[in-house]
């Protein structure tokens, strides 16, 4: 017989975490893959979509508290978000369809851990922390700690992610999200790319920071090495934009599957971290793309 | 006329499935019912060594648990008997059925599919279309010589049916062509991918079962079940609740007997309803995979001179309705163009994939796109326009077709014209844009098809009709022919359709045949009413019946309006004598004759009824980095005839176009070397989104059309599927120099083909 409590306080839901329940937020992927057969349903489930408590987006403290269970499509539309950690709202709003984000959680999504995940890189760029809390108490995990292969985190079952926490960039910082999309909904990333770009104050269009993530090519979400090597004190151009294709190509390790070659990956995860840098530099230099901008570039685009 | 006229009316069924309001077969809920799972093969071609049922059969709530060994020794198949309902001895497919289960929750059924013991002796997979009719190749169906097949279709081994068409002297052609050009072009399967997976429940009242059941061809369902559990037609009722559509996926008889013999098995009714995988991998119905090679010779005027062709058609383990498909192969290579020789011809061939079957115009997406590809590979080779190339050799009235039919009146080449004018409308071109064009034909078919027609005491009008609705809308229709007939407004009637029990038969919603057919029968059902109404009036209104005309609801006498009676006031007298009751039936129109060719397996599709020509303009856009094209818009021409319903016609072209563009980019079944299918489910097999759909703009060229369907109409449903992946390959190719050698066009095959 399987079980399933409707949480009614954060505490009533880490008591029950720490009982061995699994929490359920939107249920996008935890149910959809145990009615797919990919996954059994667990046997006592813990629903924690009600819990006001994670259901916050805060900036009080200077950067972005965002709570577990906030909504893609809440994310799309948050106004500190657009305006300061923009590539996030590029993720939130490429997820699935509609309905997919009105119930897919960023909690969830960040704990299922796909290496295909859309907030992913996002996150990475954004120097994101997630917040982990158990009954015995709270921690804080940088993203580039937290992920450890396909579906897997550092969390320990006992601990609920209860929110993910990011710093403000810079001023004259922009970032971006591109994913490489063979349909306009319902798709999963082939791979993406994620890029923070920060310029020079001075407005000589010179990089100063420099930060690339990306999706689908390894078994987690990876950052990009020495891409602050290769960009700082260099302007945007075809030649810096063909060095972060390079970068990106070379740290890819994807794999063939049926959605695309090893060969295919490697090349476009190139073609889509040039575009993520170069849509970041230009809202670093305060142009304004809409979200998401994989609706402005390529053929994605809306006429 | 044009389409931006006001629309006659809107379907009837709208609001019940835009509210859900709509009852499916799914949603079925009988006293006692139980839940049917089956134990597939899971494994492309073995030997059953040891199937034990013991342990399935203990798991509490199991009331019935059936394999081969419970039904009676039938074969059967459309044209080619060589499938059982359950496997024996061996198993060609992955989604063949070994055992059946009824049990009284899904989860007990799953169980007791669980439990069941299968052992198998694993034999070599058949999976390549070439190898598969080489020497010595290992033979899906060894005792296919013992299996009965229709007469006069050549089989031979893994060749499950060969056709071609002959005409002329081809080598001799070839010689005299100053250019000759050759193509090879492979296409891999694909599905219908309804929304609704299909449902059966079955309920045994006595020794008579009703089934429900969301199929698009009820009486076929019933003969099916007639045939392989042995009833009398009589005994089996055949009812479709709403249906979630179908695009030639639920055409034939698929499980009905199945669930069926179950219910009689554990004296209870008993409802299947299949998940999305079982949708994928089952039913013996998918779009054919399809190797095809081309060879042209042209004349340096752009004359086509000479054709030779081939088609290797995958069969699938089973022959479900596809032993036709290589005569239609055959005529989709030839294509609608004037051809004075032709050698073509096309194998259907066995391998241990899903068996292939009626998928909406089934081999012309695939063949169109590598013909019209080809088209556009002969045309850059002479240096000639393509739309110019097919204006001059393109069939048109009073000329000879490559099969020796000579085409009454038909639009053709104003198709053509007017979709490219439409499409440069558009206006300029960016550079990563290009617009393909290309054309299509599709037969018209006749069949038998019956209705009734009553007016009761209110003068409230019911269409009884064999007729069945998969989504097309053409059903609805009939309302507005009834109504016409008997000066009526459509609203005044309902309609009783799909049910074996009540209404005469028709083919159902198949070969775009329900307006073209059940038309015809519907018109005459009312006509006979519309005497009775006459006869009725004239007595009433003291004038003579051939005066009497119904208009508006009411029978007046010609020339004098006001001299009338109101329809509804004829059908209260009737409601006291002679009741207003019509049957309609008519006659078919008969094929028209071929000259000059011969046609080895002929399947009577080499001379067309009514045939329907189209001409799509697509307007796509590349991504050159990623290889990602996008349509932005369709421009769709048709020849269907007279269009009747204009919103139903729009409806089913805007709908083709879009499944044709899923075809073209996104759609393909992936199998592995094991011959599974890996992309069984909605994320991998990609669909088109609402998100997708581009622009289409439709225009039909309206010609009367004698010896076809009501007023002149042809069909339209699976036309708007013929063309459209070849006019975006086209395009595609205008972008990026070569064209994509694989269907689908997926965005890493059009990359492989920049580099
Ligand atoms: C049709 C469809 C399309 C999709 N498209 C995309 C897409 O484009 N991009 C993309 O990235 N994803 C996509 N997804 C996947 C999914 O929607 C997202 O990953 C979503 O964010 C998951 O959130 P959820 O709240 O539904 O997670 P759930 O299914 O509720 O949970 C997922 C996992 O995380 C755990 N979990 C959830 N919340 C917490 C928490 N607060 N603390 C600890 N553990 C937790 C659960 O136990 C479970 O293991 C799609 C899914 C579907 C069904």
């Amino acid at each position: 017989m399987k079980e399933l409590r409707i949480a009614t306080s954060l505490d009533e839901a880490l008591a029950l975490v720490a009982d061995g329940y699994q929490p359920v937020a939107g249920g996008t992927d935890l149910v959809v893959a145990a009615r797919g057969g990919k996954s059994e349903l667990p046997d006592h489930v813990v629903a924690i979509d009600r819990l006001t408590e994670l259901s916050e987006i805060d900036s009080s403290d200077g950067g972005l508290q965002i709570g577990a269970t906030v909504s893609h499509a809440r994310l799309m539309r948050d106004e500190s978000v657009i305006d300061g950690f923009t590539a996030l709202a590029d993720a939130a709003a490429l997820v699935g369809s509609p309905a997919t984000r009105n119930v897919g959680t960023i909690g969830g999504n960040v704990m299922n851990a796909s290496p295909a995940m859309d907030t992913g890189s996002p996150l990475m760029v954004l120097d994101s922390e997630i917040v982990l809390r158990s009954v015995g108490g709270e921690r804080r995990v940088p993203v580039s700690d937290f992920w450890t292969g396909p579906g897997q985190t550092v969390s320990q079952p006992d601990e609920l992610c209860i929110a993910v926490a990011m710093p403000d960039l810079p001023s004259e910082s922009g970032s971006a999200y591109v994913r490489l999309e063979y349909r306009r909904a319902m798709e999963i990333a082939v791979v993406g790319a994620g890029a923070v770009v920060s310029l020079n104050p001075e407005g000589d269009g010179r990089v100063v920071g420099v930060s690339l993530a990306l999706t689908a090519v390894a078994p987690t979400i990876i950052a990009v090495g020495g891409i602050a090597d290769a960009l700082i004190g260099r302007a945007i151009d075809e030649s810096a934009l063909a060095d972060v294709a390079a970068l990106a190509g070379d740290q890819a390790s994807p794999i063939s599957d049926l959605r695309a070659s090893d060969d295919y990956r490697r090349h476009t995860v190139g073609v889509m971290a040039r575009r993520a840098v170069e849509a970041a530099s230009r809202r670093a230099a305060g142009a304004s793309i809409p979200v998401p901008v994989n609706r402005s570039v390529g053929i994605g685009a809306v006429t | 006329m044009t389409i931006a006229e006001t629309p006659r009316f809107v379907r009837a069924d709208g609001p019940d499935k835009v509210t859900g309001s709509g009852r499916y077969t799914a949603d079925m809920q009988l006293a006692g019912m139980l839940a049917a799972k089956f134990k597939f093969a899971e494994i492309a071609h073995a030997r059953i060594v040891r199937l034990d049922l013991s342990a399935a059969r203990q798991i509490p709530g199991v009331l019935a648990v059936l394999t081969d060994d419970d039904v009676p020794d039938v074969r059967y198949g459309a044209g080619l008997a060589d499938r059982t309902l359950f496997a024996r001895d061996v198993v060609r497919y992955e989604g063949e059925v070994i055992a059946a289960v009824a049990a009284t929750t899904k989860e007990a059924a799953q169980a007791a599919v669980d439990a069941i013991v299968v052992e198998y002796e694993p034999l070599p997979i058949v999976d390549d279309l070439e190898m598969a009719t080489a020497d010595g190749a290992v033979l899906v169906h060894p005792e296919w010589e013992s299996y009965r097949a229709s007469p006069g279709v050549p089989r031979d081994g893994n060749v499950a049916s060969h056709s071609s068409v002959v005409r002329g002297d081809v080598d001799q052609g070839l010689r005299e062509a100053d250019i000759v050009v050759t193509s090879r072009y492979i296409a891999d399967g694909s599905h219908a991918a309804p929304i609704e997976p299909r449902a059966v429940v079955a309920q045994w009242e006595g020794d008579k079962v009703t089934i429900w059941t969301s199929t698009q061809v009820p009486f076929t369902a019933r003969d099916g079940v007639c045939q392989t559990l042995g009833l009398p037609t009589n005994r089996v009722r055949v009812i479709v609740p709403h249906m979630g559509g179908g695009f030639g996926g639920k055409c034939g008889f698929h499980y009905e007997a199945h669930i069926a013999a179950l219910a009689r098995t554990a004296r209870r009714p008993v409802k299947l309803v299949f998940t999305r995988r079982e949708e994928f991998i089952a039913p013996d119905r998918r779009r054919e995979s399809m190797i095809v090679d081309l060879t042209t010779g042209v004349k340096s005027d752009g004359t086509i001179v000479a054709r030779r062709g081939q088609a290797l058609l995958d069969n699938g383990a089973y022959t479900a309705d596809s032993s036709f498909f290589t005569q239609l192969a055959v005529m989709h290579l030839a294509g609608p163009y004037v051809i004075p020789n032709v050698d073509i011809g096309a194998e259907l061939i066995y391998t241990n994939h899903q068996p292939s079957g009626s998928v909406r115009a089934p081999t012309a997406p695939q063949a169109t796109w590598a013909r019209e590809s080809h088209t556009d590979e002969v045309a850059a080779a002479l240096g000639m326009d393509p739309v110019e190339f097919r204006l001059l050799n393109a069939v048109e009235t009073g000329k000879v077709g490559p099969s020796g039919q000579t085409y009454d009146e038909i639009g053709l080449t104003e198709c053509i014209r007017k979709a490219v004018a439409a499409s440069e409308t558009a206006g300029p071109l960016a550079d990563n844009e290009a617009v393909g064009v290309a054309i299509g034909w599709w037969p018209s078919i006749p069949s038998p098809s019956g209705a009734y027609v009553k007016l009761d005491g209110d003068g409230a009008g019911q269409i009884i009709t064999g007729a069945q609705e998969c989504g097309t809308g053409s059903v609805m229709t009939l309302r507005q022919l009834a109504a016409d007939e008997l000066g009526m407004d459509p609203e005044d009637f309902q309609i009783v359709h799909q049910d074996t029990a009540v209404a005469p038969y028709d083919t159902g919603a198949t070969g775009s045949q329900t307006l073209f057919n059940n038309g015809r029968a519907v018109i005459a059902a009312a006509g006979q009413i519309a005497e009775q109404l006459r006869e009725l009036a004239a007595d009433r209104l003291e004038a003579s019946m051939a005066d009497i005309v119904l208009s508006e609801g009411a029978a007046h006498v010609a020339g004098s309006p006001d001299r009338n009676v109101p329809i509804a006031k004829l059908a209260r007298i009737a409601s006291y004598g002679e009741l207003l009751i019509g049957h309609g039936s008519g006659t078919p129109p008969s094929a028209p004759e071929i000259s000059g060719a011969t046609c080895a397996g002929d399947a009577g599709m080499a001379a067309w009824v009514a045939p329907q020509f189209s001409c799509h303009a697509a307007r796509i856009r590349i991504d050159r980095d990623t290889g990602v094209v996008r349509v932005v818009r369709v421009d769709a021409v048709h020849d269907s005839g007279t269009i009747i319903n204009p919103i139903g016609a729009l409806g089913q072209v805007e709908g083709g176009v879009v499944m044709g563009i899923g075809q073209a980019i996104s759609e393909g079944t992936v199998y592995g070397a094991d011959g599974r299918q890996r992309n069984p489910a909605l994320l991998e097999y990609k669909l088109q989104t609402a998100a997708d759909v581009p622009e289409i703009h439709t225009q039909f060229v309206e010609i009367f059309t004698p010896d076809a369907g009501p007023r002149g109409a042809k069909g339209i449903a699976e036309a708007p599927n013929v063309p459209t992946a070849a006019a975006i390959a086209n395009a595609v190719t205008k972008l990026i120099g070569r064209p994509v050698t694989h269907l689908p066009m997926t965005p890493e095959r059009v990359w492989e083909a920049m580099r």
